[in-house]
């Protein structure tokens, strides 16, 4: 039994009654909280001014020649920017070629085998891949791809992008392949199926949604992405993949030298574009690197919209909606 | 390796054939997975590695006196000669900058997003922040150069040469004038803290919603108000991850290239100052490397690429580090 | 947020007002007047509480005398924490509540639209299921509360820190490692700095959830006797699953239940002094509770 502890101040102390303390309290208290609400709204000002500006300013530019004509010598009015639409077409269409597959399978592993120190290496590649800056990606596609080559190309910068994608594909899948329940899979191997097919037949298409949420990111990223295309694609203002395939069959070239004639030019993207066009004293080009920035805007924020409805009615499947 | 899928006994040839690529398809799998698992982490040395073989000759020649902080730096490919301080300098004063002015507001939303917004606002807006990391660099680079440029940082500029650049220490950061383009690293530093407010307050969101209820409920019943409560007891409880989130947006602000050096005016001027143009290590690599006039010249600015490399490498690791060690401290109790 | 003249003029208008509206204040004060004749300091007038649409509390009505010990027993789920946490206003805290009904702290409504919750916080204490210190040393976590009421003279705030722990029993334990991290504690000694630290803001009444469920039989006991010594100066209201800890320790007992399986509404069924509740209870329900027949 504890022995009666004399409590020796006064219960109540003054300061616990200050009125003027109180307001001063919720005073701050109110103050506080709405600045955290105001710079809210601030981050997101210069969000809808860019996506104004690019809508008003690009829109006043785009027509259908912009998007199915070559560019016209500096100087001259009119043309479009087919070159870079093709362009961004096959960079990305390489990149996902290049980065998922790989990208996937290495998930797999990781999913499965986390704690071996392959597994570890692999976790600790991809957060250091994830934080290489884009620029010194391209300066690797360089050296790897285009100093071995002799040349810029379509294929070096597909597999820059690739490189740049590869994280984000890994990370998803590895997250989406672990959503998938264990009873899933143990249900699969107790039927006798051996484990790829399981990985394959089972895991693969239940998780499917979320990897292609992550697929879908990752090509808003690359497609938008400029740096690492300078050294490595470079750009190419008369790239025209019409050209190239009607030179080939009529010089009767099988499908694969076709192929490989658009791969190795050196392509622009559209961002490379935009980039290009900003720096040139052309109102011209100007205008239509405001017509690009609305095309690109448009592309990425699409497919990020995209990807987050996915979710939403994934999400909403999964809980009977 | 598993046991046999089909039994196949007393079938044709080519049905055991093929049931014994079903039965053994196992090796071939896993000698897939494990060779992807295997080609990340050799993408990642071999980035390392090329870094690193691409500037031996820079890096013998030109030695430690190429990092070296100096006010004169020359940068003539002509001649060889090369110093890459205004470039180091360029790229740590926008980062820390954009740091600056990023650190309050990516507080600010984080702490609205986890404790004040109601649960049906927080994902549409933690979305629409999310979106502002999802506008191509070249993008905000033309909307730099042509419309915030002139409406905000010129004038910004004039300002902040009166003001700031009349106090004694400040106005080595504040001395114009400011070009009249507005090109100068305060552009830079501005648009880099717009890109990287969206990666520091996603994480620090994640950082308190990952924070126990009890902590806040016992704050709440000893008579704090709210904002007691979040500045006394959540950020100091989540200051590792808070701390982690801001590494990664610096990593990201080191790295960011294309938006810089539409607005950073590219000049190797030896100014310290905040309102003069300059030039970060990115975008000297992005402007000269294409048309780099020799061998020591690319070999430069890879080593540029490489000190780069480094840099954001270790930062990342810093801040992976800091972000577990907090959402890891309380696995079971995270706030619905 | 800041107190409304206009709210504070009830119908009750023979209850002097919780606080004096912020505006209108002549300067500091004392202690809130209270009514000294009045041995009841907590009395619950038909509350109601829904979360929502799901009607938690239904028409409670209850007194809480001075300085006694008071339980609320019941089986899982019958709304104890729910009244319990009404009692200091920490069930604002969950979206889409809402109340109907009064509940008087010293003959104030508390739940008086623009009553200031953050003092009624301060003088309801309460000490939680799960001992829940903050990250910091123990003399930080005592000094929390009374700093932000601007306490800030080190003698000052270091004789508070003495006399918090002293009170709950923790003092002779921690004196020579105040500034050690208070998540060093055992769970038991945990507890009691949970409890130090709601005394040190000096409020009234003291609200304990199950303070003890997540603790040793020796810690458990420890908290059991220090309550018997608190209640000489604060009033004690606690919830418990464990029966014999209520009669053990309780002067007072109160028995919830829902009232049908449907509506899952708390509801009180019967309330007296504890050796009544437990030995000659007045409802078949209540002596089929405590003499385990369910429950």
């Amino acid at each position: 039994m504890i022995e009666s502890i004399p409590v020796t101040t006064t219960i109540n102390r003054r300061q616990f009654h200050s009125k003027a303390g109180y307001q001063r309290r919720k005073m701050t208290n109110v103050v506080m909280l709405s600045i955290t609400g105001f710079l809210t709204i601030l981050a997101l000002v210069p969000l809808f001014w860019i996506v104004g500006y690019v809508i008003h300013k690009g829109g006043q530019y785009i027509n259908l020649d912009f998007f199915t004509h070559m560019p016209r010598p500096l100087g001259m009015a009119g043309g479009g920017v087919l070159h870079a639409i093709e362009g961004t077409l096959i960079l990305t269409i390489l990149a996902i070629l290049f980065a998922v597959p790989p990208g996937v399978l290495a998930a797999f592993y990781v999913a499965y085998k986390p704690n071996t120190p392959l597994g570890i290496a692999v976790r600790f590649g991809t957060d250091v891949l994830a934080g290489v800056p884009s620029i010194v990606i391209g300066l690797f596609g360089y050296a790897l791809i285009v100093k071995n080559q002799g040349h810029y190309s379509a294929l070096a910068g597909g597999i820059a992008l690739a490189i740049l994608m590869l994280p984000t594909i890994i990370r998803t899948t590895e997250e989406m392949i672990k959503l998938v329940p264990q009873t899933l899979r143990e249900g699969s191997l107790a039927l006798g199926a051996p484990e790829w097919k399981t990985a394959l037949s089972v895991t693969l298409p239940a998780a499917s949604n979320g990897i292609i949420t992550g697929i879908l990111l990752g090509i808003a990223r690359a497609s938008g992405e400029t740096a690492p295309l300078l050294f490595t694609a470079l750009g190419n203002e008369s790239f025209e993949i019409g050209k190239i395939v009607q030179g080939g069959l009529a010089g009767h070239q099988s499908i694969f030298t076709i192929l490989g004639k658009i791969l190795e030019q050196p392509v622009d993207s559209l961002p490379l574009t935009l980039w290009k066009y900003a720096q040139q004293p052309f109102p011209e080009r100007i205008n239509q690197a405001w017509a690009s920035a609305l095309v690109l805007m448009i592309l990425v924020l699409s497919i990020n919209i995209l990807a987050r409805i996915w979710v939403q009615v994934r999400t909403n499947r999964m809980q009977g909606k | 390796m598993g046991k046999p899928f089909l039994k196949t006994a007393n079938s044709p040839t080519w049905m055991r054939r093929l049931h014994r690529v079903l039965n053994y398809g196992d090796r071939p799998w896993n000698g897939l997975t494990v060779g992807m698992a295997v080609l990340t982490i050799l993408v990642m040395l071999a980035i390392g590695v090329l870094l690193w073989l691409d500037s031996t000759q820079a890096r013998a020649k030109l030695g430690w006196n190429f990092l070296s902080p100096t006010l004169n730096a020359s940068w003539n490919p002509v001649s060889g000669k090369f110093q890459a301080w205004p470039f180091i300098y360029g790229t740590m004063l926008t980062s820390a900058a954009a740091l600056v002015l990023a650190i309050p507001v990516s507080l600010g939303i984080a702490i609205f997003l986890a404790e004040l917004s109601p649960t049906w606002l927080r994902t549409p807006l933690s979305w629409l922040v999310e979106l502002l990391a999802a506008i191509p660099s070249v993008v905000y680079g033309l909307w730099g150069i042509f419309i915030f440029l002139p409406t905000v940082v010129a004038p910004a500029g004039t300002l902040l040469e009166k003001t700031l650049g009349a106090i004694p220490v400040l106005k080595l950061f504040f001395q114009g004038p400011m070009p009249a383009s507005g090109s100068s690293r305060l552009a830079a530093a501005l648009i880099l803290s717009m890109m990287i407010t969206p990666t520091i307050a996603a994480v620090s969101r994640d950082v308190f919603l990952a924070i126990p209820r009890a902590q806040r409920e016992a704050s709440l019943a000893l008579g704090a108000t709210q904002w007691e409560t979040i500045w006394q007891v959540l950020i100091p409880y989540g200051l590792s991850g808070i701390l982690g989130a801001i590494i990664l947006g610096l990593g990201r602000a080191l790295g960011e290239t294309m938006a810089v050096t539409m607005v950073i005016g590219n000049s190797i001027e030896g100014s310290l100052s905040l309102l003069r143009p300059g030039y970060t290590m990115s975008s000297i690599i992005a402007n000269e490397f294409a048309e780099a006039v020799s061998q020591l010249h690319t070999e430069a600015l890879v080593e540029i690429g490489l000190v780069l490399f480094g840099m954001t490498l270790l930062l990342n690791m810093l801040a992976r580090f800091l972000v577990w060690q907090v959402t890891h401290r309380n696995p079971q109790e995270r706030r619905a | 947020m800041f107190t409304k003249l206009d709210n504070l003029m009830t119908e009750e208008k023979s209850r002097p007002p919780l606080m004096m509206p912020l505006a209108l204040s002549q300067g500091v004060t004392d202690a809130p007047e209270t009514n000294p004749e009045n041995p009841n300091k907590i009395e619950i007038n038909d509350f109601t509480l829904y979360y929502g649409k799901f009607k938690a509390l239904g028409n409670l009505s209850m007194t809480i005398p001075k300085n006694k010990i008071t339980a609320i027993i019941g089986p899982s789920g019958c709304g104890k924490s729910t009244l319990l946490r009404s009692l200091n206003r920490m069930n604002d805290l969950v979206p889409g509540v809402h109340t109907e009904g009064k509940i008087f702290l010293d003959d104030s409504d508390i739940y008086v639209p623009g009553v200031d919750v953050v003092d009624v916080r301060r003088r309801v204490g309460m000490v939680f299921q799960r001992p829940n210190p903050f990250p910091k040393s123990i003399y930080d976590n005592v000094t929390y509360g009374p700093r932000l009421y601007g306490i800030r003279r080190k003698y000052e705030l270091d004789e508070m820190v003495e006399n918090a722990l002293r009170q709950a029993a923790l003092w002779d334990e921690v004196r020579d490692k105040l500034h050690q991290s208070a998540m060093a504690l055992s769970g038991g000694q945990q507890q009691r700095l949970c409890i130090a630290r709601a005394l040190a803001v000096e409020p009234e009444v003291i609200l304990m959830d199950e303070p003890a469920s997540a603790l040793d039989p020796v810690a458990t006991l420890k908290i059991e006797e220090l309550m018997q010594t608190l209640k000489e100066t604060y009033t004690i209201i606690i919830v418990t699953h464990n029966m014999q800890q209520a009669a053990r320790v309780s002067d007072f007992t109160a028995f919830m239940m829902i009232d049908n399986p449907q509506n899952r509404t708390g509801k009180l069924v019967e309330y007296g002094p504890t050796v009544q509740i437990f030995t000659n209870p007045k409802l078949q329900q209540t002596e089929d509770y405590v003499t385990g027949r369910f429950g």
